[in-house]
């Protein structure tokens, strides 16, 4: 892995979401939903990789309230996620979807002794403690993802397909509630909290625009607002760690888009390198220059955009350590569609990407472009 | 040989100097008869009888002519004797004459002298005369204002005054004199200075004071000072016509005014001051401002007309080559050509301007004729023809117009370096032409991905325009540029200009807009796709009756586009493949395997078109198809709804494996679409083949 080869590992099922455990400090750990409308079959697999030898461990817990479009690790304790599911109601002949917290009964993966190596050889599916259920106003209602806030832990942002809702966590009853205005019908894809401004901000994506609401409000007014970010569908959106204004974008339009969206006009970095749809795209929490995405094509790129996160005073330019903009890598290990790639937060230089055929790759930033940074 | 000295030696002929008598004489007795002796004896005899007689009248003739010469000799020498005597008389006659001319000699010089003296009295009585008269003279000449008369005449006399001026008879005259000349002097400094003084005039004042001794650096200063003061009236004059008169009047009233009178002053300077430090400087000075103003010239847009500006300039350079020679300045005849050059530039730009902008016009017909077709068809290779044509002749009819500079009777248009100069403003005007048509093309291909309203036929059309220019366009233009110099020029030597920068921008920008129009058709395709397959309730579909409209209208789309290309890029043959009829799942599409991608290639969707009908299509066709991929993938199904979709897929095969070259992507990308709908189904049931395809052919 060292060398720049990844780790695979393989699922049974379809996969569409990915995510780091964020409240863990040592171990490199992600989580990984199948995506599987045969009833009692989708699970949520921890997969821990073990730095020093490079081997990867598993546990498995069963997931039997439905097929996982979205899950997401709590940043407040390790031990809870949030799914966004969806079941099928052969009764009813419909779909219901909803939103879940569950408790990881146990963080540990790596066996600690042969017995219980040799009992998880057997692949036994755990349980899951189930915390809450949130269930939409109306049946048959949509749910994109559901984000944890990053500091309250009582409160979860719901991206519905019209309008995002803010519920608390214990009960799940609603607390806040934003809709973009009546006139547009464009529904949304996808959101997450704005990591700056006093946590208050939610921003959604819409059609080809990227929209922020104030959460302490229920105006219909957005904060800000990025129109016409990509030329299609805007698929994903991560603000910079650092950078209070800085936040990426990726689309229909195979681009990948930095903004400040101070000035919403004209993308502050721009580039094509995908040759389908860009479906994520994740900032490096520790090195804000590096970013990762994953489309359709298959592909996830590993990209610098070093020449916007310069600060005036800095130097690096003069001692020839700054990255060269654009494409680092290129990570063509999936033979299917990316919808996720996330980094870890706890190595700055390992990352997840998943693909729809259930192949986890793990990869390691290439040791001269860390070198680079880190020199 | 040997033959022939024996006969020559044969002591018996007669006649040959071996003659032996006795050796004949015993061989005619031995041999002969006697008759013959006797007869031989008879012939002998008289033949020496007649050599006898032959001889003697030999030696009177001889004789006779000695004593007539004898006689001639004594004749002559009496005549000498009375020549000698003649002689003798003549030598003294002419000692006789020599001394009566001495003599004479010696009296006429006493009168000689006498008449010498007469005229040097009168000589020197003339002068004082003309000194006398002098001061009245002076008054005379420069109220009539013939001052130079006055000068001269003073300084003819200056000399002499100067030697007797101790004399008071002439100490008073030369008072006289120098009170006027110093008015004389007053007066013409005062007409240097004032303004209303003409070059000539000018000259001529300078001229006589240095000829009466002012001081030369003082002139040269106030000349120079006057010069240019009236060289910026002229100036000023010009800069203030040169808003509303044509070229022609502007450069004659030049002419006539700044350059005459700088070619004037330039020469009296060398003239009187024999040093030519400053004046080429000050004459440059002027120089930069005269340029100044004739770029400003040529460049107001009234003075486009070629025919009119070459006359103007022809005349201008004209008036330049004459100064150069009256000037020594070198500067004066580079910034001459200079001014040529950037004149053919500047024509060549104007031109390509022109041709621009003139395109763009016909191009935005072009585009407002697309978007109005409605739904008839167009012929796209005639408005391709026509804008080929159109670009092609407005080029070559500006490389004509640029060939003018080169006609024989201009000064400057047998000059190299002036063909030289057309012959790279032609290739700048086919340059800058070409890429600014690329650039064109580019932004209406940017312009066109960002949901701009550009007919997709008209990027077809320059691209394929594009395409014409780099392969066939660019070195017609070229060629007929080298048969339009090899004319206008014969002998020149153009270096073969690189064309490869202007062939890259060109194939870019058709590249480009190749993608734009490949995207655009896929992507409005991929749209309706989208649109349709997230709106509907694929779970609770009802039984499928027939593909849905979406279909047809994403066939119609593509199809268009394909026939729009099909009129514009060449069809490469379509292999007929026996798979064409296949249905797709034919092959059990299996649930969900890996593997089955493992040995597929990778599919590029947004990877560059090539330049060709097939490619077109399959570029769009992948646009398309992958969309449906994927938001087959967003959405659940049920068996009905699974079924739609086997519908849809089968129809869209059926009327898509025309299109594009490429069997083994469509298949690829609808089974995909099929495949993924199957894992998206919660009763995963597919309909018999032959019940979809009666479905397919009644809908």
């Amino acid at each position: 892995m060292e060398d720049g080869n990844s780790i695979i590992y393989g699922l049974e099922h379809q996969t569409r979401s990915l995510s780091p455990q964020y409240a863990e400090s040592e171990a490199i750990r992600f989580l990984i939903g199948t995506q599987s409308l045969k009833p009692n079959s989708n699970q949520v697999h921890v997969v821990e990789l073990e730095e020093d030898t490079g081997a990867l461990h598993t546990k498995v817990f069963k997931h039997d309230i439905g097929e996982i479009w979205h899950l997401r690790c709590s940043p407040h304790d390790a031990a809870n996620l949030v799914t966004t599911h969806n079941t099928y109601d052969p009764n009813t002949l419909q779909c219901t979807m909803g939103v879940s917290i569950f408790k990881l009964p146990t963080l540990q993966v790596i066996p600690k002794d042969l017995d219980e190596l040799s009992s998880l050889q057997g692949r036994n599916a755990e349980d899951l403690e189930l915390l809450v259920t949130i269930k939409p106003e109306k049946a048959e209602e949509e749910i994109r993802c559901a984000e944890w806030h990053p500091t309250d832990a009582g409160r979860l942002g719901v991206v519905y397909e019209s309008s995002v809702r803010v519920h608390d966590v214990s009960s799940g009853a609603a607390v806040c509630s934003m809709k973009s205005d009546g006139r547009t019908r464009l529904k949304l894809t996808a959101g997450k909290w704005n990591p700056h401004q006093g946590h208050t901000q939610f921003a959604v994506l819409q059609d080809m625009h990227i929209k922020c609401f104030d959460t302490r409000t229920d105006c219909s007014k957005p904060s800000w607002s990025i129109d016409n970010a990509h030329r299609q569908l805007v698929r994903d959106l991560d603000f910079n760690p650092n950078r209070q204004f800085h936040v990426a974008s990726a689309g229909d339009d195979a681009a990948l888009n930095i903004w400040d969206y101070r000035n919403g006009k004209e993308p502050i970095f721009n580039r094509t390198d995908h040759s389908h749809w860009v479906w994520t795209v994740r900032y490096n929490s520790y090195h804000e220059q590096l970013l990762l995405t994953g489309s359709s094509d298959g592909r996830g790129l590993l990209y610098a955009a070093a020449s916007i996160c310069r600060d005036p005073d800095d130097d690096s330019e003069k001692t020839g350590k700054i990255l060269e903009d654009g494409v680092l890598q290129s990570y063509e290990q999936h033979e299917d569609s990316v919808y996720c790639s996330e980094w870890s937060t706890v190595e700055p230089w390992t990352f997840a990407s998943l693909s729809y055929d259930a192949r986890l790759v793990i990869s390691r930033v290439p040791r001269p472009f860390k070198y680079k940074l880190l020199l | 040989m040997e033959e022939a000295k024996a006969v020559k030696e044969n002591p018996l002929d007669i006649d040959s100097s071996s003659f032996s008598p006795d050796v004949y004489l015993d061989c005619l007795l031995k041999c002969a008869t006697l008759k013959q002796v006797m007869d031989k004896e008879a012939e002998i005899v008289t033949q020496s009888q007649f050599l006898q007689s032959e001889m003697q009248t030999l030696v009177y003739e001889n004789y006779n002519k000695f004593i007539s010469a004898t006689e001639t000799v004594r004749k002559m020498r009496s005549d000498f004797k009375i020549m000698q005597e003649e002689m003798n008389k003549l030598s003294e006659n002419i000692n006789k004459i020599t001394t009566f001319s001495s003599q004479i000699s010696e009296n006429l010089q006493g009168s000689g002298n006498n008449v010498r003296r007469l005229c040097g009295t009168r000589q020197l009585l003339d002068k004082l005369q003309f000194l006398f008269l002098l001061p009245s003279q002076l008054n005379k000449a420069i109220a009539e204002g013939r001052y130079s008369d006055a000068v001269q005449d003073y300084s003819h006399a200056q000399r002499v005054l100067q030697k007797y001026g101790n004399q008071p008879s002439f100490q008073s005259i030369q008072t006289e004199c120098s009170e006027i000349i110093f008015e004389l002097k007053k007066t013409l400094r005062e007409r240097l200075i004032s303004p209303n003084t003409s070059a000539t005039e000018l000259a001529e004042s300078v001229a006589l004071l240095r000829q009466l001794q002012e001081s030369d650096s003082s002139l040269q200063d106030i000349f120079l000072s006057c010069a240019e003061s009236r060289l910026d009236k002229h100036l000023q004059m010009l800069s203030s016509i040169a808003e509303h008169t044509d070229i022609l009047d502007w450069v004659e009233k030049c002419n006539n005014t700044l350059l005459a009178d700088l070619a004037i002053i330039i020469s009296c300077y060398n003239e009187m001051f024999e040093q030519e430090a400053i004046i080429p400087e000050f004459a440059d000075k002027i120089m930069i401002q005269i340029f100044h103003l004739f770029e400003e010239v040529i460049k107001r847009p009234e003075n486009n007309g070629t025919e009119m500006l070459i006359r103007g300039l022809d005349k201008f350079f004209r008036k330049l080559q004459a100064m150069t020679e009256i000037s020594s300045s070198d500067m004066m005849s580079s910034k001459g050509t200079e001014v040529v050059i950037q004149c053919i530039n500047h024509k060549a730009m104007v031109q390509y301007q022109s041709i621009q902008t003139q395109f763009k016009d016909s191009l935005m017909k072009v585009r407002q004729s697309l978007a109005s077709k409605g739904s008839e068809t167009i012929d796209l290779k005639d408005i391709l023809n026509s804008l080929q044509v159109y670009l092609m002749q407005k080029i070559q009819a500006s490389l004509l117009d640029l060939m003018a500079f080169l006609q024989n009777n201009l000064s400057f248009g047998l000059k190299p370096w002036c063909a030289k100069a057309v012959a790279d403003a032609c290739s700048k005007v086919i340059n800058e032409t070409m890429a600014n048509l690329s650039d064109l093309v580019k932004k209406m291909a940017c312009l066109q991905t960002s949901n701009n309203n550009i007919p997709f036929e008209l990027l077809l059309i320059l691209a394929k325009l594009c395409l014409d220019m780099q392969e066939t366009g660019v070195s017609t233009l070229q060629n007929h540029l080298l048969k339009l110099l090899e004319e206008a020029a014969p002998g020149l030597t153009v270096d073969n200009k690189d064309t490869s920068s202007v062939m890259v921008h060109l194939s870019t920008a058709a590249q480009t807009a190749l993608d734009s129009e490949v995207v655009f058709i896929g992507q409005t395709a991929a749209q309706m796709l989208r649109v349709s397959v997230l709106a509907r309730d694929w779970l609770r579909a009802p039984e499928p009756r027939g593909p849905r409209a979406v279909c047809r209208r994403v066939v119609e789309t593509l199809a268009s586009a394909d026939g729009a290309a099909s009129q514009l890029f060449p069809t490469s043959i379509k292999p007929s493949s026996d798979s064409s009829r296949r249905t797709i799942w034919s092959r059990a599409p299996s649930s969900f395997s890996p593997l089955n991608r493992i040995f597929s290639e990778r599919i590029e969707v947004f990877s560059p078109a090539g330049a060709d009908r097939a490619a077109l299509s399959n570029g769009a066709l992948k646009v398309a198809l992958k969309a449906l991929v994927e938001c087959v993938r967003l959405r659940t199904f049920g068996r009905h709804g699974l079924q739609q979709l086997q519908v849809d897929v089968h129809f869209l095969q059926q009327r898509l494996s025309c299109m594009g070259n490429d069997e083994r992507l469509l298949n690829a990308l609808l089974e995909d679409a099929l495949a993924s709908a199957q894992l998206r189904c919660v009763d995963p049931q597919l309909m018999e083949p032959s019940i979809v395809d009666i479905i397919c052919e009644r809908g």
